[in-house]
């Protein structure tokens, strides 16, 4: 049986149009960490906040541990939660911030100590134990607000965009300590975001929501490689797929600028018989300019001048107009090419996601 | 980097804000100054330099404050004022910082509207809500207890609003967290809230103190038994008294002068933060 059990999970605010949540079913197991993504409004941390008891759930039913929680106050649902803006207490320590779940708790306190003392420890906040909030760095208080939610031993974990007030190079280093800290510790951890990097590095299974609606659930590469539908597609992965306006008919693709080539035998027999206007995807790393590849998906050969690139180091971006579009095209760091230069590139058949025009679903 | 200019205005105006404070200093250093005097020697000088010198230290120094404190009852009074104040200062924070807290953050309906009830309340005249209260603190039979005198000062509408300002800019997600902590609401308030506003306790508790010191209207309509006289009516009561003498008079108010001088002294910042924080969102 699931841990954590969604069933037909709904909520509409008082007053507004359409639901902020729409029924919203999942099964989240014990010691999974999960990651709710998607973009500001789709629901995400409303959904979060319900599982919380924060937000009143006002359609369906809410499982944790095989208990109905849906009317159960917060602090009985066994949850300890991380908050985007921290929320710590401005006016104790470091060490009184950490401890004052316990002390409600009415824990002896010697063992307040005990856990304390090792919560510090293991987030590495010996010599800030005796400051306040307002004299630690904003990955200091991360660390605190995290030690605050380890030490009660709860069930389960959330964690409502812990990282967003970060720098990019102290988000990296939390990621990979708040990865350590699920194993180590193997609570269920439910983690909002709306960066997919961070989904993609830290979850076991992501969750992706658009206006309230969940619109796959998977596992990281799942995702990337079997998007379900056009938006999941273009929210995972960086640089964004590439997402083109083509016609198929037979075994011949047509762009919105009129580039043509066949298509590959395994592509029109995935397509089983579908034709007509359709919309390609295809990421920038299928994209490929190596003379191997170039040889090997030699039907697929399309030229392009290159209007923009990206050095990103181990890496590089080509962009470039193709297909009535830009379009982008990740190369390795030793493929370099300035702007101005003509490529020569082709489309990796296996690779290719054709999404219906209408419904935007993925055909394959 | 300031320009020889402003260099020099603000000398001036440095120099013409002393010269000022003097002025208005002159009447506390005189008061405080003839308070050590007999009265013969007050009308002895009382317009040249002179009389803004305290006496040498010598003798019967201290006479006219002696007389006051064995003489009279006025340090029972002003310890009377004290306990009234301490009482009110507390059960204030506690009613009206309830109140304020309830206006900021807890929905119910007609919330606005009680917020605007309880600010047009600050602008009817104290004159006329004290008839009110005199009749039901009579009608209940409280006139001259400590009780009759402490119950209707509580609520006060200016330091409701002064909390509810403050309160509503505490961010939400404190408390959200401290009831993961397992942290009820009544010990949010106290636990939580208040120690997070500390400012704008330290303003209403010196704004309590320093309306319980100067008031004279309420408990002189409340008490009669002199046991339970504030340090204003004692004040009133031993200055009208044609057996006192000059300089006992200014004795007894300087007594009543000092502590709110230390607590403005002391409190002037948060007086002022606390004041003005009410305005912003930052409280």
């Amino acid at each position: 049986m699931a841990f954590i059990e969604f069933k037909n999970i709904g909520k509409k605010y008082a007053g507004a149009e359409r639901k902020s949540v729409d029924d919203f079913n999942l099964e989240i197991n014990e010691k999974e960490f999960i990651a709710f993504v998607g973009p500001s409004g789709c629901g995400k941390s409303t959904t979060l906040r319900m599982i919380a008891g924060f937000e009143e759930i006002t359609e369906g039913e809410l499982y944790i541990d095989g208990k109905k929680v849906n009317e159960v106050a917060p602090r009985d649902r066994g949850i300890a939660m991380v908050f985007q803006n921290y929320a710590l207490y401005p006016h104790m320590t470091v060490e009184k911030n950490i401890g004052y779940g316990l002390k409600n708790m009415k824990m002896p306190a010697d063992q307040i100590k005990k856990k304390v003392d090792w919560a510090i420890d293991i987030l590495g906040l010996q010599e800030y134990r005796n400051r306040k909030p307002k004299n630690l760095s904003g990955g200091q208080r991360q660390r605190v607000a995290l030690g605050r939610a380890i030490v009660k031993n709860q069930k389960v974990f959330l964690m409502d965009e812990p990282l967003s007030n970060l720098d990019a190079k102290l988000r990296v280093s939390m990621r990979t300590e708040i990865s350590k800290l699920h194993r180590e510790l193997g609570a269920t951890t439910i983690y909002v975001t709306h960066d997919q990097v961070e989904a993609m590095t830290m979850a076991d299974r992501i969750v992706i929501m658009k206006d309230g609606v969940i619109q796959q659930v998977g596992k990281p590469m799942e995702l990337y490689d079997h998007p379900v539908n056009k938006f999941v597609a273009g929210f995972i992965g960086s640089p964004q797929m590439n997402l083109f306006d083509v016609t198929v008919k037979g075994d011949k693709i047509t762009f919105a600028d009129g580039n043509t080539f066949p298509l590959s035998e395994s592509v029109v027999k995935k397509l089983n018989g579908k034709e007509g206007e359709m919309i390609l995807g295809i990421r920038g790393e299928d994209l490929k300019m190596d003379a191997s590849n170039l040889e090997l998906y030699s039907e697929s050969r399309q030229k392009a001048v290159i209007t923009d690139t990206e050095v990103m180091g181990n890496e590089n971006n080509l962009y470039f107009q193709f297909g009535g579009c830009q379009a982008v095209a990740r190369v390795s760091k030793y493929e370099i090419s300035q702007v101005g230069d003509e490529i020569e590139f082709v489309f990796v058949p296996s690779k290719m996601h054709f999404f219906d025009k209408d419904t935007e679903m993925n055909y394959m | 980097m300031l320009t020889k200019k402003q260099k020099t205005f603000n000398w001036i105006l440095i120099i013409f804000l002393l010269a000022l404070s003097v002025f208005f200093l002159f009447p506390v250093i005189w008061m405080l100054a003839n308070s050590f005097k007999s009265d013969a020697a007050i009308t002895a000088d009382m317009s040249s330099l002179a009389a803004f010198i305290p006496p040498a230290l010598k003798g019967n120094y201290f006479e006219n404050y002696i007389t006051i404190l064995t003489d009279t009852n006025f340090l029972r009074y002003m310890l009377n004022t004290l306990f009234y104040a301490a009482v009110l200062i507390v059960l204030g924070i506690v009613v009206n910082g309830l109140a304020g807290y309830a206006l900021a953050k807890i929905k119910f309906p007609f919330r606005e509207r009680w917020l605007l009830i309880i600010m047009m309340l600050l602008i009817v005249p104290t004159e006329t809500v004290i008839t009110i209260h005199f009749l039901i603190i009579a009608k209940v039979g409280l006139l001259n207890t400590v009780l009759g005198y402490i119950l209707p000062m509580i609520v006060n509408p200016f330091n409701i609003f002064l909390f509810r300002q403050v309160f509503v800019s505490l961010p939400d997600d404190i408390y959200e967290a401290a009831q993961l902590d397992f942290c009820g609401p009544v010990k949010y308030f106290f636990t939580m809230v208040l120690p997070m506003s500390k400012t704008v306790v330290a303003t209403v508790s010196v704004f309590t103190f320093l309306g319980v010191w100067n008031d004279y209207l309420w408990p002189s309509l409340v008490f009669t038994s002199s046991d339970l006289l504030t340090a204003q009516i004692g004040l009133n009561s031993i200055t009208s008294n044609d057996n006192t003498t000059m300089g006992q008079v200014l004795a007894v108010i300087t007594l009543i002068t000092i502590p709110v001088m230390i607590i403005y002294a002391l409190f002037s910042k948060q007086i002022v933060e606390g004041v003005t924080s009410t305005g912003s969102k930052e409280g």
